[in-house]
């Protein structure tokens, strides 16, 4: 695999309803961007098999679905690094990004400077089936768009 | 406010509570991207004071609908996808019960292709449980401030040179089980009958030394075990604190001298007094394993079926049993290598002979299993059928029913699926380790809630007692595992027995 200095981690599991829309982004991600400038790895691993695919990285943009209760499904939400500072993981099922963020500098293990985490609130990511709640896939074209506009900036900067 | 209006103030504010909380009922919940997540339940009588506390594990509801008119060969990457922490072990269980359901024998070197690919992802998982995550509540220490009972702590314990051997070790034993399964995530490796692919001659020499290294590492996390925690007075009690001090019986799949093995043989119970109860093969599950249904939940407990279910208590006249480390330790005979074997004694000896009924202890027998594992990688590396290309023998016959188990690093896991003629899907159970647990479980909570909720006043050390006894299970929850920020996985509702919120414990 070409180690591009740009990474798109789309997170999520692809037989469980909602919780694929971060995968389905990425898969039409893939087809736009130059492979060459941006790697696009799929995942739905624990907390810590983030380490790996995160190490090495310059800018990392993670896709996944957030339940947050309080927006309406298909919105798109935005999260930088700094809103994962806490660590509360006591347990590979409850592990996540603050911890592996924190074992990264603890260990110096080279992490990207610019990590942002693109979530869609999503109303169903539980059930067993391959699609979509109707707002979701509603939502997806534009999910696209914004994820590739922050890529392109990224690849700007990198270029200037 | 002055100080006596406030203090009569807060008499009142306490005497409210208290008549607001007589009898009433509290759940603990994690907080995860997860459904039906384990909830825990504790019904508080008029007193105030714990009747009864249960804890609820996640059903894969669902899944076994989803399952239904697909190919059973499209399982072990479907299960999978059930679990982001150990997707190895439902790919190898559902491999299994294909190997069944075909009635296909696999090769020799296609089983040990699977046992080794297998070995390292129990190696791999119990590493990481050991040093990142389970290490709050013993290597930081049970007292330490909650800001340090994580990875922080643990790094700044060990020091960030074994950290950085730990994560240096997990890439590289991921990198085997990628070479040989395809991919880490979603192995490709399993074939009703065999493997996908075998080990290259010219690689076996990396794999060698990769597999001494492991050996090398289990004996330092040994060595790390006895220096941090064994000399660690306060953890040593806690490990035998009667909250978690619960005699039941034990399950665990063994080879036929009885040693663990986490990749095949028969199931293996005893009595609480370390007595062979039964043996049985994964097709004879349903003789064994029942699950009782409460009124109040749709959570199902698994027990054993001859000896009956008598509610939520200990001893041998009830059928609750466990799974994990500690259960296969105590349901064995021995370790089947030599430095497993070792350390398999001194465990016994140090906790006072077999069975060790303390569920803290899985820490430690987790530690035992690392060795084990290290240990038989390196056999099966050192195997001259190891590089064979004799590796799938061809399904002939007409599926119909096929059974599976593993020893998944949580414990017991079994699949069973049927299919028509066609091999198409026509039923699936799975039974995962926490559903093997989960009973044992709700007897841990309970002994917290008693010893720690007294006339309606919840102590506030509920949560860590309770937290404590998960993370030495590490309970499954069908689940895509990252959790949102700044929130700790457990509150705790209040409830009357009628089941409404009176109060939320949040952390």
């Amino acid at each position: 695999m070409s180690e591009a200095r740009i990474l798109v981690l789309a997170l999520g599991n692809d037989i469980r309803g909602d919780d694929a829309v971060g995968l389905l982004a990425a898969r039409r991600l893939a087809k736009q961007l130059p492979a060459s400038e941006v790697d696009v790895v799929e995942s739905d691993g624990s907390g810590f098999d983030m380490i790996e695919v995160l190490e090495g990285r310059d800018y990392a943009l993670l896709l996944d679905c957030v339940v947050t209760g309080d927006n309406e499904p298909g919105t798109i939400l935005e999260y930088r690094r700094e809103h994962f500072a806490q660590v509360v993981a006591g347990s590979p099922h409850y592990a996540g990004l603050p911890e592996v963020f924190r074992l990264a500098e603890q260990l110096s293990i080279p992490f990207p400077g610019e990590v942002l985490v693109l979530g869609m609130e999503v109303a169903d990511p539980f059930r067993f089936e391959e699609s979509l709640t109707e707002a979701v896939a509603a939502a997806l074209p534009g999910y696209v768009d914004r994820a590739a506009e922050i890529v392109k900036d990224w690849a700007l900067l990198r270029t200037q | 406010m002055d100080k006596s209006v406030q203090s009569t103030w807060d008499q009142a504010q306490k005497n409210a509570n208290a008549d607001y909380m007589a009898k009433r009922r509290i759940v603990i919940d994690p907080i995860t991207r997860l459904e039906g997540h384990g909830k825990i339940d504790i019904f508080l009588n008029k007193t105030g004071d714990v009747d009864r506390a249960y804890f609820q594990v996640p059903e894969l509801r669902g899944f076994e609908v989803f399952s239904l008119g697909r190919p059973a060969e499209d399982m072990p990457q479907i299960t999978s996808r059930i679990c982001g922490v150990c997707p190895t072990a439902h790919h190898m269980a559902a491999t299994k019960a294909l190997d069944d359901l075909y009635k296909v024998e696999p090769t020799s070197a296609a089983k040990k292709v699977r046992e080794l690919v297998y070995n390292a992802f129990m190696l791999e998982d119990h590493a990481l449980h050991v040093y990142i995550l389970g290490g709050p509540d013993f290597i930081v220490g049970p007292d330490a401030p909650p800001e340090l009972r994580n990875v922080v702590g643990v790094i700044q314990k060990v020091g960030v040179d074994v950290g950085k051997q730990v994560i240096s070790m997990r890439r590289r034993i991921r990198e085997l089980i990628a070479y040989v399964g395809g991919k880490v995530i979603h192995p490709v490796l399993g074939l009703p009958g065999g493997v996908a692919k075998g080990i290259a001659k010219e690689d076996l020499a990396g794999l060698q030394e990769l597999a001494k290294d492991c050996v090398e590492f289990a004996k330092f996390t040994l060595q790390i075990f006895h220096d941090i925690v064994l000399k660690n007075e306060e953890y040593v009690k806690l490990i035998t604190s009667e909250y978690y001090t619960h005699r039941t019986y034990y399950m665990g799949l063994m080879d036929e001298n009885n040693k663990v093995n986490f990749y095949d043989g028969k199931i293996r119970v005893v009595d609480p007094d370390g007595k062979p109860l039964s043996e049985f093969r994964a097709q004879e599950y349903l003789d064994h394993v029942q699950e009782h249904v409460e009124s109040w939940s749709y959570v199902k407990f698994c027990y054993l079926k001859e000896v009956g279910w008598k509610g939520f208590v200990d001893g041998a006249d009830s059928g609750i049993y466990a799974v994990a480390p500690l259960a296969r330790l105590n349901a064995s005979e021995g370790m089947a290598t030599p430095l497993a074997q070792k350390a398999y004694e001194e465990f016994f000896e140090v906790l006072g002979g077999k069975p060790v009924h303390h569920t803290l202890a899985n820490h430690w027998a987790r530690v035992v299993e690392m060795l084990y594992a290290a240990e038989r990688m390196q056999e099966l590396l050192n195997d001259p059928e190891i590089t064979s290309k004799d590796l799938r023998n061809i399904p002939t016959e007409k599926p119909s029913v096929g059974m599976g188990v593993v020893e998944a690093p949580r414990g017991t896991l079994f699949h069973h699926f049927e299919t028509d003629d066609n091999g198409i899907l026509t039923k699936v159970n799975l039974i995962v380790a926490t559903q093997n647990n989960a009973a044992r479980m709700a007897l841990s909570v309970e002994a917290a809630a008693k010893g720690l909720i007294k006339k309606g006043e919840v102590n506030e050390g509920l949560l860590n007692k309770v937290e404590m006894a998960f993370r030495a299970y590490d309970p499954c929850h069908a689940c895509a595992s990252h959790s949102l920020p700044g929130k700790m996985p457990l509150i705790a509702y209040i409830r009357n027995a009628e089941g409404e919120i009176l109060q939320e414990l949040r952390r």
